[in-house]
């Protein structure tokens, strides 16, 4: 299957999301889609998957004109598409959700039904590892991921559009997608992989079509260009970061006591947490997905209630078993998923800036003022499009990292809290984030990171702890962190040794 | 938090008023040999002279009210049907009031009921509020079920011990002294009842509140999102008492007044569905107070008719329940159809 892209443009208000972009992908490659935040590769992908309908421009298969008026067209074309926000039921079990998304699912859907374990026969194939009994709540998100990909091949995609897929993976969950997707392009499958990481184009892409502003820069094959190439051609010449400066900090007095903190929520449990943070010290906390990352942060930050210990700043107790207090104006909280957890999705941008200071906005609030007070935060955190009056959940994955990040550290706060928060960000974006998180520290905040990459966490962070079934098993100063070695922690296989 | 185009506020209300004509001319033509006539006989009956627009006033007055006691929660998420129970409790507890105080003068007595009736119109608001808030209790369920509980209270006091003996057996209380009487004035042969007035004050003012205050934005972003919400500090448990005990108030208030200025007593049937009637004429104004002003007016003026269908068409009462459910079809259906061809 042959399918061409002509002259697609797409508009959003007064932002060119797509600009007369001309795309072939082959039968049997994959096409790494590279680009930063907001260069328009999902929506020119959602185009193609009949998401949205393009303003001009027309979609190619085989040679004939097709117009794609909804997913379900493009899925009897044989286009299907994962998405980083996954459709899946959580109280079902992965044979449940593939036969739900099965469209010659039986009616009565007994376990020994032959129909109902053909819809199996690809999770075998691609993802052999998979419990088909077990609850997609019980899975990884990796494995989520892989649940997600099988529903798609179940209807017979020959194309698959990936989008973003390893800004949610740990890197050995990355590893296994890029042989995932070489092992469909040997089947003779079309792979589109979204991405804005060159590791993804050099790991797994056959060609790579580099997206910046809207507008197709260029197409290569992917062996022919290096990183620094790539580079220069995703973000337009002469882009650099800022160096990221990091301090020691100046004391060693411990501000930031979490003291034998223990929570639970749902399935996860976080137990005996102790961490001692000094005023300026950045403290990574690595860790696979799903071993209470997320419950720590919300438990420091406030957001869920202990069970036992105490969360103690400056001196003060700020949670305890007893009480806690949701945003104190001292904490910053970048929580992960921030679309569900810190903004409201249908409310304006401007809205959600406002919300960590709400209580001094005038109970008739002046919204001239509040938008223009908006408008600089968004120039100044670089949210794209810089739209004030834009519902946020219109906002692609990092912008809205960077929305909150707006709100959250646009203010000195003397405790940082941080989860995950470049997931979703290009290189660029990432480095902003950094600079404005690690400008906390410099002015004397405690910084609580938690991050899967190990790389970035040994690069910044003072001393680094390692959460493995919600325990912090072990705490090593960044000087002797060795990358193997906190590995090994991080899979519980230094515990199970010693 | 995109507002609905100029054309589409206009066009709207006027497809969806002709439709209604039209639909509810076919269902005259069904039972009546001249359809035209006794629309215009129903227009007639709600609008057509002073009388019959004071009638129609008097109709409207509850509906206007039990719809803000239903538009309000709807602003934080809350879906209520609590209205009618709250009508019937506010009437109960500031017919307490009265009876208490049967020969005080009005000052004495006028703030004593109405205090009393937006006191107990409040309990049994904030009940259900404090159950959702606390215990995640569904508060659509739980405003049915007080509803049940508020009318056979009323049934039973009005029965039994509040009953007035000299009824004989007509369960009714005492008639309410004349200082229980909330003043009315009448203009160009209407008479307008100040709980009218009181009403479209309410209205107006939550609508202020609600479009323009913080506080307003603050039930926005409790339906968008609580965690957002407490982000921003803004507490759920409290609003959400607070705003069903306001809901319950409003409600409470038409109950109070169905007893003082209606009915001059409290007996069984202070309300025909007054409290099912503003839950419709609420989510048909999108939640917007000041469109419930109009539209329960509307409804008003429909259950007003019932009287002159009666007379001239020989229709049963009920028709205007079916009219009723005619006009709010017709309204549904061309928002529904307006909304499928935008998308």
């Amino acid at each position: 299957m042959l399918v061409a892209l002509k002259g697609i443009h797409k508009r959003f208000g007064s932002v060119h999301a797509n600009r007369d972009v001309h795309l072939q992908i082959g039968a049997g490659e994959v096409l790494a889609l590279l680009g930063e935040n907001g260069a328009g590769k999902s929506t020119l992908m959602k185009i193609l998957y009949g998401f949205y309908a393009p303003d001009a421009g027309e979609i190619l298969i085989d040679g004939v004109p097709v117009r794609m008026d909804s997913p379900r067209t493009a899925m009897s074309r044989g286009i299907g598409m994962v998405f980083q926000h996954f459709s899946l039921v959580r109280e079902l079990s992965v044979r449940e959700n593939l036969l739900l998304a099965y469209p010659h699912s039986p009616w009565w859907q007994g376990r020994a039904h032959a129909r109902a374990n053909r819809v199996l026969r690809r999770l075998r194939e691609f993802a052999p590892d998979i419990d088909p009994d077990a609850l997609v709540s019980q899975l990884s998100v990796g494995e989520q991921q892989q649940v997600e990909l099988v529903k798609v091949l179940n209807v017979d995609a020959r194309l698959v559009i990936l989008d973003e897929p390893t800004s949610v993976l740990t890197p050995p969950e990355a590893e296994r997608l890029w042989a995932l997707v070489r092992k469909l392009a040997e089947a003779g499958h079309s792979v589109v992989f979204i991405t804005h990481k060159l590791e993804d184009v050099m790991a797994c892409a056959d060609r790579v079509a580099i997206m910046r502003a809207g507008a197709l820069v260029d197409v290569r094959d992917a062996n022919r260009l290096n990183e620094q190439q790539l580079v220069e051609l995703m973000m337009g010449a002469g882009a650099h970061s800022a160096a990221i400066e990091v301090d020691a900090p100046a004391s060693a007095v411990a501000r930031l006591l979490v003291a034998a903190v223990s929570a639970t929520r749902d399935v996860m449990h976080i137990e005996d947490i102790n961490l001692e943070l000094a005023a300026g010290e950045i403290l990574g906390i690595a860790g696979v997905a799903g071993n209470g990352q997320a419950l720590l942060a919300d438990a420091v930050a406030g957001f869920a209630p202990l069970t036992a210990g105490e969360v103690i700043l400056a001196g003060n107790v700020l949670h305890s078993a007893e009480r806690s207090i949701a945003h104190d104006p001292r904490i910053g909280y970048i929580p992960e998923n921030p679309l569900r957890n810190a903004v409201a999705a249908d409310l304006s941008n401007y809205i959600n800036l406002l919300l960590r200071r709400y209580s001094e906005v005038a109970f008739f609030p002046r919204w001239e003022r509040e938008k223009t007070a908006a408008r600089a935060l968004i120039k100044r955190f670089d949210v794209r499009p810089p739209l004030a009056e834009l519902s946020s959940g219109a906002l692609s994955g990092g912008n809205l990292q960077k929305l909150v990040i707006a709100r959250e550290l646009s203010r000195p706060r003397e405790l940082v809290v941080a989860c995950y928060p470049t997931m979703g960000l290009d290189v660029h974006a990432a480095a902003a984030v950094y600079q404005h998180l690690f400008a906390q520290a410099r002015a004397g905040a405690c910084v609580l990171w938690i991050s899967e990459d190990l790389d970035d966490l040994m690069r910044y962070a003072h001393r680094i702890a390692v959460l493995y079934h919600g325990r912090i098993v072990v705490t090593v100063d960044h000087r002797d962190a060795d990358r193997h070695v906190l590995g090994r922690w991080m899979t519980g296989a230094a515990a199970a040794a010693a | 938090m995109t507002e609905p185009s100029v054309l589409r506020r206009y066009t709207v209300p006027l497809a969806a008023g002709v439709l209604f004509v039209a639909v509810a001319l076919a269902f005259f033509a069904l039972n009546a040999p001249a359809p035209f006539a006794v629309f215009g006989a129903m227009v007639q009956g709600a609008y057509g002279d002073g009388f019959a627009l004071s009638i129609s006033l008097v109709k409207a007055t509850p509906i206007l009210l039990c719809a803000l006691s239903v538009a309000l929660p709807a602003r934080m998420g809350l879906i209520t049907v609590g209205a009618e129970g709250q009508l019937y409790f506010g009437a109960l507890t500031g017919t307490g009031a009265v009876l208490g105080l049967l020969h005080a003068p009005a000052w004495e007595l006028l703030p004593a009921m109405l205090g009393a009736a937006l006191a107990g119109g409040a309990l049994w608001g904030a009940v259900p509020g404090l159950l959702r808030a606390r215990l995640s209790v569904n508060e659509t369920i739980v405003t049915i079920l007080l509803n049940y509980v508020a009318i056979r209270l009323v049934d039973f006091v009005v029965y039994g011990p509040w009953k007035n003996a000299a009824n004989l057996g007509w369960p009714a209380t005492v008639s309410f002294p004349a200082a229980a009487v909330f003043p009315a004035f009448t203009v160009h042969g209407t008479t307008v009842h100040a709980e009218f007035l009181v009403a479209c004050a309410a209205a107006a003012a939550l609508h202020g509140l609600v479009s323009r205050s913080r506080w307003g934005l603050s039930l926005t972003l409790l339906r968008s999102n609580r965690r957002a919400a407490s982000i921003a500090g803004v507490n759920y448990a409290r609003n959400a008492v607070a705003v069903m005990a306001i809901a319950g108030m409003l409600a409470g208030f038409a109950g109070i007044m169905q007893a003082a200025d209606v009915q001059g007593r409290l007996q069984p049937d202070i309300s025909v569905g007054y409290g099912l009637s503003g839950f419709l004429v609420a989510w048909l104004a999108g939640q917007n107070f000041l469109r419930i002003i109009p539209l329960s007016l509307l409804m008003g003026g429909l259950t007003a008719s019932a009287d002159a269908l009666q007379l001239f068409a020989q229709l049963p009462f009920a028709s205007t329940v079916v009219l009723q459910g005619l006009l709010f079809g017709s309204v549904l259906a061309l928002n529904g159809w307006l909304r499928r061809s935008k998308a």
